[in-house]
């Protein structure tokens, strides 16, 4: 009887397989059939995938179901949208442009066309035309779509983000309409909270409420993270103090204590829940008293942000459209990427929103939704004051990473909680620095 | 005899080799295992390793940078308390799923009306899909709503409501009371199956030698429970460590970062700052350290 060698599967004669053999054919198989995979096909007719986010308002997506639709019967190419939770768009966004396969179109989300401009194509054609077309386009859109020189996202819409407040209750402590002005602001929400009825902007984590909360608050005050290069982060200056020192000072004067637990849709709760006077929030609090409390719509109204020292800001998201460099049908994109923001279209698409998005083109800022309901129509003022994270300097990667690492918002949570204002700065200044110190 | 034979014949062609059916059998056996390891396992361990050693960001090549990524790292604040965050959540959560998970497999390993229902039903949390019990968490957390505080409340237990996930402190007891309650199950159900397998016999010499429960405990139970011990005690740091859902879903790392742990900044830089280098570099930052605790632990069990 022969031995059986270690390591090996006995066959018998010739048929001996090491296990080194065997692994080799088995990772040569692996590897030829993972690449079986990256071939696509590029045959057949045009058919573009349009990668974005599920709306709260139902409506609003079923709309661009029905145009895509429309679309196909009209020009021939299939369109199709996928909708996905937004918190998810940033992981399929990272997948596509990983992997080089995906969707054709996809909705480039604030600073999205900064983060991976390298795998989207140049679109300054179809913004040159649809500019002209549509009076121009506002500050905002321009910092979202161009990157260097090059727009490389069309501008979509804007989720405008307000101050949404009850006027009954602000009525009961002397005041007719919304004040103009921060400091006036810190009066009326003491006067709010000593009547059982505080006052409530996130603190905790809340990508979306807590950041467009806090960087006009900064602004307002003339603080900003970075000089205008961008580079420099100048966080630490007297006008930041000053926007530490009020944030402070509103916390303990007219706010809920449980703003520092606060999520994205906290406030939405506390305040169909009749447990806040004001909040800074999409229009979606209002849309949803439609539903669920219509008592609450009848005193619920919008205001602009306040004024500060340095003048009136604020941070919305704003989308665009980017076509991925994979994509095999660039040209039908950009056709129907056009064609999407044609008045016909868009203001069928806003007018379902009510307020929940606001056009990019100047043009749009006469649309007709604004008419429907005087309660929202300072929400088309909003693109005006609208800056990105990095103000005054561009939109840029380390000015993302500061967003989603909350340096801001917890500069100004942990004077909140009691930190002093210098100490506190300093913490964001080092925090700052390391982030643009690696760009 | 017969295999003399057929060592000795020609050697066969190159197909006729491989058609043989016991090789064949090997082959097919074996191969969806090491093609699922391959894709599944290496495959992707691999490629994180490679990018966490390169400076890449979305949509960019990046080039090799050696330990750069790593050794910024340390020299970050905010990275710096994520360590220290993370070590915090793993220690106390393994400590004390091990201390209750004990008390509950003794509890359960006695005799007592419904016993097997007690013990499916203690499984409950560990099935259920931890995204959707965290969720129920949130609720009962929740800045207003919060059923525990109602009750706490209303026992005369505290004063004023608990901000459970508003404040750094509370933040971190929420996370590893939810993590501990995810948990215990696994510990419980695994020390009661090393319990029922101690034989009886050896209670009944030392009762026998006058020896009382707790010196039972000590000299019998816990000994013959140690490899047990051992590896749910791995598995379940490891997998603490790792862990994603129960932070994002209920501080998604605040307040002021109080619970921010590897894997959640490691998703916030990777996938929303796009730096992806940088973001591997960071979920694989324990990687050589848990290494090492695997292998001392994997010696020792082979041993005993």
């Amino acid at each position: 009887m022969r031995k059986k060698k270690h390591g090996s599967v006995h066959t018998g004669g010739d048929g001996t397989i090491s296990r080194r053999k065997f692994l080799g054919v088995t990772a040569g198989a692996t590897a030829a059939l993972s690449f079986g995979t990256f071939i696509r096909s590029g045959l057949g007719a045009a058919k573009i995938n349009v990668l974005t986010w599920s709306n709260t308002l139902n409506a609003m997506d079923d709309t661009l179901r029905e145009q895509a639709k429309q679309y196909t019967k009209e020009k021939g190419v299939e369109v199709s949208f996928e909708f996905i939770n937004q918190s998810d768009l940033p992981t399929k966004t990272a997948a596509a442009v990983e992997s080089g396969a995906g969707p054709d179109i996809i909705t480039t989300w604030s600073d999205g066309a900064h983060l991976f401009d390298k795998a989207l194509i140049d679109v300054s054609d179809v913004t040159g035309s649809l500019g002209k077309q549509l009076k121009g386009w506002t500050n905002i859109a321009k910092d979202i779509g161009i990157v260097g020189k090059v727009w490389k996202t069309v501008p979509w819409g804007i989720i405008p983000i307000i101050v949404v407040y009850r006027s009954d209750w602000l009525e009961e402590v002397g005041y007719r309409k919304f004040p103009d002005t921060y400091d006036e602001m810190l009066v009326m929400a003491k006067k709010l909270k000593d009547k059982g009825h505080p006052v409530g902007f996130a603190l905790g984590r809340a990508i979306g409420d807590g950041n467009q909360s806090h960087y006009p608050m900064l602004w307002a005050f003339g603080g900003a993270e970075v000089k205008k290069d961008g580079k420099t982060v100048a966080i630490n200056s007297p006008e930041t103090a000053k926007a530490v020192d009020y944030r402070r000072k509103l916390y303990q004067a007219g706010e809920t204590e449980d703003i520092l637990s606060w999520d994205d849709s906290s406030n939405n709760r506390a305040f169909l829940a009749e447990a806040l006077s004001v909040t800074g929030n999409a229009a979606s609090i209002y849309w949803a008293e439609q539903k669920n409390a219509p008592h609450l719509r009848k005193v619920t109204n919008h205001a602009l942000w306040p004024k500060g020292p340095a003048g009136r800001f604020g941070y919305s998201t704003a989308m665009g459209l980017g076509i991925f460099k994979f994509s095999k049908f660039q040209k039908e994109a950009k056709a129907f990427i056009t064609w999407l923001i044609q008045p016909k279209q868009y203001s069928a698409w806003i007018g379902v929103g009510e307020g929940q998005i606001a056009g990019l083109a100047n043009y749009y800022e006469d649309d007709p939704v604004w008419k429907k309901d005087s309660k929202l129509e300072v929400v088309r003022e909003i693109p005006k004051y609208v800056r990105m994270p990095g103000y005054p300097g561009p939109p840029s990667r380390p000015a993302a990473e500061a967003m989603v690492k909350y340096v801001i918002v917890n500069m100004f949570a942990r004077a909140a909680k009691g930190m002093s204002t210098a100490e506190t700065i300093k913490i964001a200044e080092q925090e700052l620095k390391e982030i643009y110190g690696k760009a | 005899m017969s295999i003399a034979r057929a060592e000795r014949l020609p050697a066969r062609p190159w197909a006729a080799r491989f058609v043989k059916p016991e090789a064949l059998t090997g082959y097919g056996l074996i191969s969806p295992a090491v093609f699922l390891m391959m894709v599944l396992l290496a495959y992707p361990f691999v490629l994180a390793v490679y990018i966490s050693l390169s400076d890449r960001v979305l949509g960019e090549p990046g080039k090799f940078i050696w330990l750069g990524n790593f050794l910024k790292l340390l020299q970050d604040s905010l990275f710096l308390q994520t360590v220290w965050n993370s070590f915090v959540y793993t220690l106390s959560t393994v400590f004390l799923k091990l201390v209750l998970g004990l008390l509950l497999a003794l509890l359960l390993n006695q005799e007592f009306p419904c016993r097997n229902m007690v013990r499916g039903a203690l499984l409950l949390p560990w099935i259920v899909p931890t995204s959707l019990s965290v969720l129920t968490w949130l609720w009962m957390f929740d800045s207003l709503f919060s059923v525990v505080n109602y009750i706490l409340l209303g026992l005369g237990l505290i004063s004023r409501k608990i901000p459970w996930l508003g404040d750094p402190f509370w933040a971190m007891v929420s996370v590893i009371i939810v993590n501990t309650w995810r948990g215990l199950p696994f510990f419980a159900v695994s020390i009661l199956a090393g319990l029922m397998t101690i034989p009886r016999e050896l209670y009944e010499a030392a009762e026998t030698d006058g020896a009382r429960a707790p010196r039972q405990f000590w000299h019998i139970t816990l000994p013959l429970l140690q490899p047990v011990i051992a590896v749910v005690v791995l598995f379940s740091t490891i997998w603490t460590f790792a862990d994603f859902q129960i932070v994002y879903i209920l501080t998604h790392g605040g307040p002021i970062n109080a619970t921010q742990i590897f894997a959640t900044m490691a998703y916030d830089i990777a996938l929303v700052a796009g730096r992806i280098g940088e973001g591997s570099a960071i979920s694989l930052f324990l990687f050589p350290a848990l290494l090492v605790v695997i292998i001392l632990m994997l010696r020792y069990l082979r041993r005993e």
